[in-house]
């Protein structure tokens, strides 16, 4: 029982089922890209939620990172032929970089510089992507294999899985990280800048930290993406896409880890569902106009997010319950 | 005084026409405990807010003898790094985060105490573990010392503003101090709680060897706890000594003039 209420054992639990779903029920192609889809995209809104969620940062711009990984990647595994791990690890650690440096500049000024500097950065970054031909393709875009590992020739499942094991081991990464000294100081500097000051924290270096931290989850994800899908194109990487992270962490609960998987779930299973009722079937632009409203409606009713609404109708009943019998009490 | 923690000089500050703190000097002995009194809007906190750099003061020295026995002046540090020298502060209004719990907030305060990177943090490394076990155990003995040991992990947001004056004093023990500065620990509190508190801060004194400055309203916990007291209004030095002495103070008295001894304000 204790060892199941550990979050370690339950991210772990949870990827096991994730990986077992489509297995046991022999699903369709569509059904692993659906999944896959939803695996890649919770990578980088769990680096999303550190940054907004933990330090209360806003980008604008983590399409652009996630973009980043995946030529990186893409690279490094077709042109250089260097072993997908390391392409792997490249494509984490550049953009780490890049994020550095972009932070550097943009966390010096107080105030949302942040989320400016970074919509200017996938701007300039989608023209670079579009320019840089030799590198990503131009616009006509690029193509990359399946991973090979260790001589393996990875297929669709098995990259699905892959992709559903480095999300479980970045969920225990970042959930240590968050019960640590590092992710207190971060919460303390959300909700106190004055307390955290007090206490040592540097605003500065740690705003830069969870900053560059979140973009280096962005190269894993475009990382994975390029090679479960083996094609980009510099328009994926837009504001688009950075909103997606954005919606799909607040949605699922901001400052969970969780809520990542699950408010991602929610905003590309949403939208498939409804468009098979006959009233949404050709309407086009439906994902986009329900992320928004989802978003609107989230801030404005829910701010907690979708994770935490079983917790919090529990302690609804519970404490509901235990105020009675007091009242029966006296 | 030759052996003092803490020497503030002809510290000065204004915002646009108003002088808020005006060439105040005084001075803190080692492990004493020293009273800055003064009516409402004297400037008490601003000089709380300068010596921690919070604020820039126009003017002036602070003076501070760290950890390791250096002399620095404080006002040459960025104010995150006040903490590191050995000087913990807490705030009026009380700063703590309140979705956290007491053990946790009491944690943030020993931020300045943790050797390990993020990276061997979020890989819980048995070197990461040894230091996260020592600061709860040392957190939870200064809840201990403090009687706050039962509300450990209570959510701080939900406990009453008496508790969380009490919370945000323990935490300021996280960082193994040289100075505790506090601000108005007493106010929320009733006239027990008051008397414990007067207790508690020389037994914080006695138990963890720093010195407290304290800002105060309630005249009975000021003159009962206190070794020397400076009195200010309108940012300038009214009077310096004993609580005796500041007693018998003419200016003292008349900045008073009207006013109750337990007049408290929140
Ligand atoms: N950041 C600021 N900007 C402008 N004026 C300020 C600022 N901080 C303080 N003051 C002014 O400086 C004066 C001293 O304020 P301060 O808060 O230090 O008083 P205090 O002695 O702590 O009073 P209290 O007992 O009410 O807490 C007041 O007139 C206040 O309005
Ligand atoms: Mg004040």
């Amino acid at each position: 029982m204790s060892i199941l209420n550990k979050k370690q054992i339950q991210y772990i639990i949870f990827g096991v089922i994730a990986v077992l779903l489509p297995i046991l029920t022999q699903a369709k192609g569509s059904t692993i890209t659906l999944l896959a889809s939803i695996g890649i995209t919770a990578i980088a809104t769990l680096g999303f939620n550190v940054l907004l969620g933990f330090s209360g940062q806003i980008s604008l711009g983590h399409g652009a990172f996630m973009g980043l990984g995946a030529y990186i990647s893409a690279y490094f595994v077709s042109q250089m032929e260097l072993p997908f791990f390391l392409s792997l690890a490249l494509a984490a650690i550049i953009p780490f970089l890049v994020g550095f440096i972009l932070g550097l500049i943009a966390l010096r000024l107080e105030g949302h510089y942040l989320a400016i500097a970074t919509l200017g950065f996938a701007v300039v970054i989608e023209e670079i992507f579009a320019e840089l031909s030799e590198f990503t393709g131009g616009w006509s875009g690029t193509k990359t294999t399946y991973p090979i590992i260790f001589g393996h020739k990875f297929d669709k499942l098995s990259v699905y899985i892959l992709i559903i094991i480095i999300l479980v081991i970045l969920m225990i990464l970042t959930y240590n990280f968050m019960k640590s000294a590092t992710g207190r100081a971060l919460v303390a500097m959300k909700k106190s800048e004055h307390a955290a000051q007090a206490m040592g924290v540097s605003l500065f270096k740690y705003k830069l930290l969870a900053f560059s931290i979140s973009t280096m989850y962005a190269g894993i994800a475009g990382s994975l993406y390029i090679h479960f899908f083996r094609f980009a194109e510099p328009k994926l990487w837009g504001i688009t896409l950075s909103l997606d992270l954005l919606a799909a962490a607040v949605i699922g609960g901001l400052g969970t880890i969780g809520g990542a998987v699950v408010g991602v779930a929610f905003l590309k299973v949403l939208p498939t569902v409804l468009q098979m009722l006959p009233v949404f079937g050709d309407f086009d632009g439906l994902a986009f106009v329900l992320t928004g409203v989802a978003i609107v409606v989230f801030v404005m009713f829910y701010p907690r997010g979708l994770i935490n609404i079983p917790n919090d109708l529990y302690h609804k009943f519970f404490k509901r319950k235990r105020a009675e019998n007091e009242e029966v009490k006296a | 005084m030759m052996n003092s923690v803490l020497k503030v000089e002809n510290l000065s500050i204004s915002f646009g026409g108003l002088k808020a703190v005006d060439d105040l000097s005084f001075e803190i002995g080692d492990k004493m405990i020293y009273g800055l009194i003064g009516p409402n809007g004297a400037g008490k906190t601003t000089v709380f807010n300068c010596i921690t750099k919070f604020y820039t003061p126009n003017s002036g020295k602070v003076t501070f003898k760290t950890n390791t026995g250096e002399q620095i002046n404080l006002l040459e540090h960025s104010v995150h790094q006040i903490i590191n020298y050995g000087l913990a502060r807490t705030f009026q209004n009380v700063e703590l985060i309140n979705d956290l719990s007491i053990i946790d907030n009491l944690l943030i305060g020993a931020h300045s105490q943790y050797k390990t990177s993020a990276l061997q943090q979020a890989f819980l490394t048995p070197r990461a573990r040894r230091e996260e076990k020592e600061h709860r155990g040392r957190a939870m003995d200064i809840l201990n010392q403090l009687g706050l040991a039962d509300k450990a992990n209570e959510i701080a947001g939900s406990q009453p503003y008496g508790v969380l004056k009490n919370v945000e004093l323990a935490r300021t023990l996280m960082s193994r101090p040289k100075l505790i500065i506090i601000d108005e620990p007493a106010a929320g509190l009733n006239e027990t709680e008051t008397e414990a508190l007067a207790e508690m801060i020389k037994k914080i004194r006695d138990y963890y060897h720093c010195a407290v400055l304290m800002v105060e309203h309630d005249m009975g916990l000021v003159m009962s706890t206190c070794e020397r007291i400076c009195a200010i209004n309108f940012g300038k030095k009214l009077a310096e000594g004993t609580p005796d002495e500041i007693k018998q103070n003419k200016e003292v008295q008349e900045a008073y003039l009207g006013k109750d001894d337990d007049d408290a304000e929140n």
